[in-house]
């Protein structure tokens, strides 16, 4: 049996659909920002395999992946930052506390 | 191609074996007495005080923030290098605005006090 | 390669990083009021620079990068509400305890990734630019230190934010494997259809969905709206939904086929249907201001997707001269409720009451901006929803038009009752608001906007019209 483009792309999907599932079921903050860092690095599993597979003449799933891992450091960056701060008011990262602001 | 195999898999059986070897005779020659010092976390060095579970000074998180975010700007480094011959002049400048812009924030968060130790 | 098309996303990035170097230079006791006014003027120059890229239609950097008459048009709309929010802001500054000078140069980062998903013409460019945009809202909403509702809702948008980018890059990454570029014309080329087509393309709604909140995606934009800073609640509400319907016009338009049975445009009028109706029946039983204005937001968000259903010049048009006309409105609404909040400390309606008596510039400023929103003739907000009806009628579709006029019947009645408070009630107190320079003049200029364009529409409508028919 070859690895081929079928078995990254269920590697995406299935670590996309647990950094969701991450993202809903867990309560704190941290634990949710790592679910979203699981969702980026999907798409990054997908884009490396599509260039690979699909377009393997030119590099741009591999540009596009430099780009996503950059901004998903900055965008984790300001997350903990924002973590912090509220943790300093609230001394609590879970995201049920947070209901100062009705949904 | 089998016998290349062969040969990883008697390394990989040794490896496997010596540790456990060693593991189980230490067992059966050492003695077995229990002193207080021998109940410590860390038999020798300094003694271990309070909890695991403490919480780390906020000035921690600071460094790693900014050592995460300079150290992932970096990955633009590497494709540049690499090309470095073909890209010529342009990208060389290019590059030198890029370092710039982090300079400058490097600055701001040298100047705001992220890198003192309060 | 061609460097003029980047000049004024170049001298956006240069103001952004000279105000953050002069808040290291300048000295700390200092106020950071000059920021403001130097941030001010420095948009302005952004503004004019903007104006010399009308007739170019160019893209530069294998078609990453393209600068059209849509793009340029875009561009104003952002600027403008920059410079508005930030004339609004100068005053605000001055009660936050630390980090003033950084705030202007945060609100320029943010419309310089803006400016970048305007002009993006690749799915790697839009990602970039809308995320430039995202991050920096991030900060700006939770920028109010110490205020715990602020931070609170910098984080709820953080995580929502972020997922919806996720999910809009994994729609995005399914196109890329469909067709093997990033590259928006080259993409319509080469989709056809199948089944991973559509889920793309859901994600993709959904991902664009959020940053404009249309309904279901919409319901993070009242709570963050009511816990941000008030000037950012402007920004946020009329820039970044702006600059995602401009990267939303020319995916879908230009990028995304609709032939046999990819009917992306079946989905797009449903939600905008919903959006319609939800947004301003939610906005009824609202008591704070900033959340009325929250689901009003939301209802301008359905009127504007409804002119994608023409498919054509006219209904961008429509779109692209009602977000120029809903930015002053909005910016104009949300400046009062600013000032209101620093003199009476609070954002509920019912507190505004008497506002006429004490402050007849302030109130009648909010009635006709809200007015406008409700697309009362002869208003300019009326030109814009007529813009983009009657070109989606021109195409045999009724019903939107027909749902837009019975929802804005509607909203008239919310938006009344804030006036009503305002001109008939009596004050609760006689504590005085006083109304600053710098937003004085932000909110003349969007009455007397709001007013002359209803009056007088037809040379923005004439750009509004180039800048549309540059896109097909």
């Amino acid at each position: 049996m070859t690895v081929g483009l079928t078995h990254f792309l269920i590697l995406g999907t299935i670590l996309f659909s647990l950094g969701l599932y991450t993202v809903f079921a867990k309560r704190s903050a941290i634990a949710i920002l790592m679910g979203i860092e699981l969702m980026l690095n999907a798409v990054n599993v997908n884009l490396i395999a599509f260039n690979r597979y699909v377009a393997p003449e030119s590099h741009i799933g591999q540009i596009f992946s430099v780009f996503v891992i950059v901004v998903a450091a900055a965008e984790v960056a300001v997350g903990l930052a924002l973590v912090i701060s509220i943790y300093r008011d609230r001394i609590s990262t879970n995201v049920d506390d947070l209901d100062w602001l009705k949904w | 191609m089998l016998k290349e195999y062969l040969a990883i898999s008697m390394f990989f059986i040794v490896a496997l074996l010596i540790p456990v070897a060693v593991i189980f005779i230490s067992r059966l020659v050492a003695p077995k007495k229990t002193t207080p010092e021998k109940e410590e976390v860390y038999e020798c060095g300094v003694d271990t005080v309070g909890d695991t579970w403490i919480r780390f000074k906020t000035s921690y998180f600071l460094y790693a923030l900014v050592f995460v975010v300079f150290d992932v700007e970096t990955v633009f480094l590497y494709p540049w290098a690499v090309q470095f011959q073909q890209l010529g002049t342009f990208a060389f400048v290019e590059m030198f605005i890029f370092i710039a812009i982090l300079v400058v924030g490097f600055w701001y968060a040298w100047k705001e006090g992220a890198l003192e130790w309060k | 390669m061609n460097f003029s098309l980047l000049s004024s996303e170049m001298l956006a990035a240069g103001l952004g990083t000279g105000l953050l170097i002069l808040g290291l230079i300048a000295p700390k006791t200092e106020n950071r009021r000059g920021f403001g006014y130097i941030t001010a003027f420095g948009l302005l120059a952004v503004l004019v620079a903007t104006f010399f890229q009308y007739g170019i239609n160019q893209s530069t950097f294998h078609e990453l990068w393209i600068v059209d008459d849509y793009s340029v048009f875009m561009k104003q709309v952002f600027i403008v509400a920059a410079i508005l929010v930030v004339l609004s802001a100068v005053d605000f500054v001055e009660t936050l305890p630390r980090f003033r000078g950084e705030f202007f140069a945060l609100i320029v980062y943010a419309l310089l990734g803006m400016m970048v998903m305007a002009s993006a013409n690749d799915l790697i460019t839009i990602y970039v630019g809308l995320e430039l945009m995202t991050i920096t809202f991030f900060v700006l909403v939770a920028y109010q230190l110490g205020d715990g509702r602020s931070s609170e809702a910098g984080i709820k948008y953080l995580i929502l934010g972020s997922v919806s980018s996720a999910v809009l890059l994994y729609g995005m990454s399914i196109l890329y494997g469909l067709t093997g570029t990033t590259t928006i014309p080259e993409m319509l080329t080469k989709l056809t259809w199948s089944p991973i087509l559509v889920v793309a393309i859901v994600m993709l709604i959904g991902g664009f969905g959020f940053k404009i909140s249309l309904v279901p995606f919409h319901m993070w934009s009242p709570d963050i709206y009511e816990g941000a800073p008030t000037p950012i609640t402007a920004f946020l509400a009329v820039a970044s939904k702006a600059a995602g319907f401009a990267v939303m016009v020319r995916v879908f338009l230009l990028g995304l086929p609709l032939e046999g049975a990819v009917d992306w445009m079946l989905l797009i009028s449903l939600l905008a249907g919903i959006t319609m109706v939800i947004g301003n029946v939610v906005a009824i039983p609202q008591t704070n201001i900033k959340r009325m204005l929250a689901y009003s937001s939301v209802a301008q968000a359905g009127y504007m997707i409804a002119g994608l259903m023409s498919m054509d010049a006219p209904g961008v048009k429509g779109i692209l001269f009602y977000s120029m006309i809903y930015v002053v409105a909005n910016v104009g609404a949300f400046t009062v409720a600013t000032l209101v909040r620093r003199a009476l400390d609070t954002d509920t309606i019912a507190d505004y009451a008497g506002l006429g008596q004490r402050q007849p510039l302030l109130a009648s400023t909010l009635t006709i901006c809200l007015l406008s929103l409700a697309g009362i003739p002869p208003l300019s907000g009326f030109v814009g929803k007529f813009y983009i009806f009657q070109a989606v009628m021109d195409k045999g579709i009724l019903w939107p038009a027909f749902v837009g006029f019975v929802m804005s019947m509607i909203s008239v009645y919310y938006y009344l009752n804030v006036a009503l408070y305002m001109w008939r009630d009596d004050p609760k107190d006689d504590r005085p608001v006083p109304v600053p320079g710098p937003a004085k003049l932000v909110i003349v200029l969007s009455l007397v906007v709001t007013v002359v364009l209803g009056v007088y529409p037809g040379p923005l409508g004439e750009l509004a019209t180039m800048a549309a028919k540059s896109l097909f």
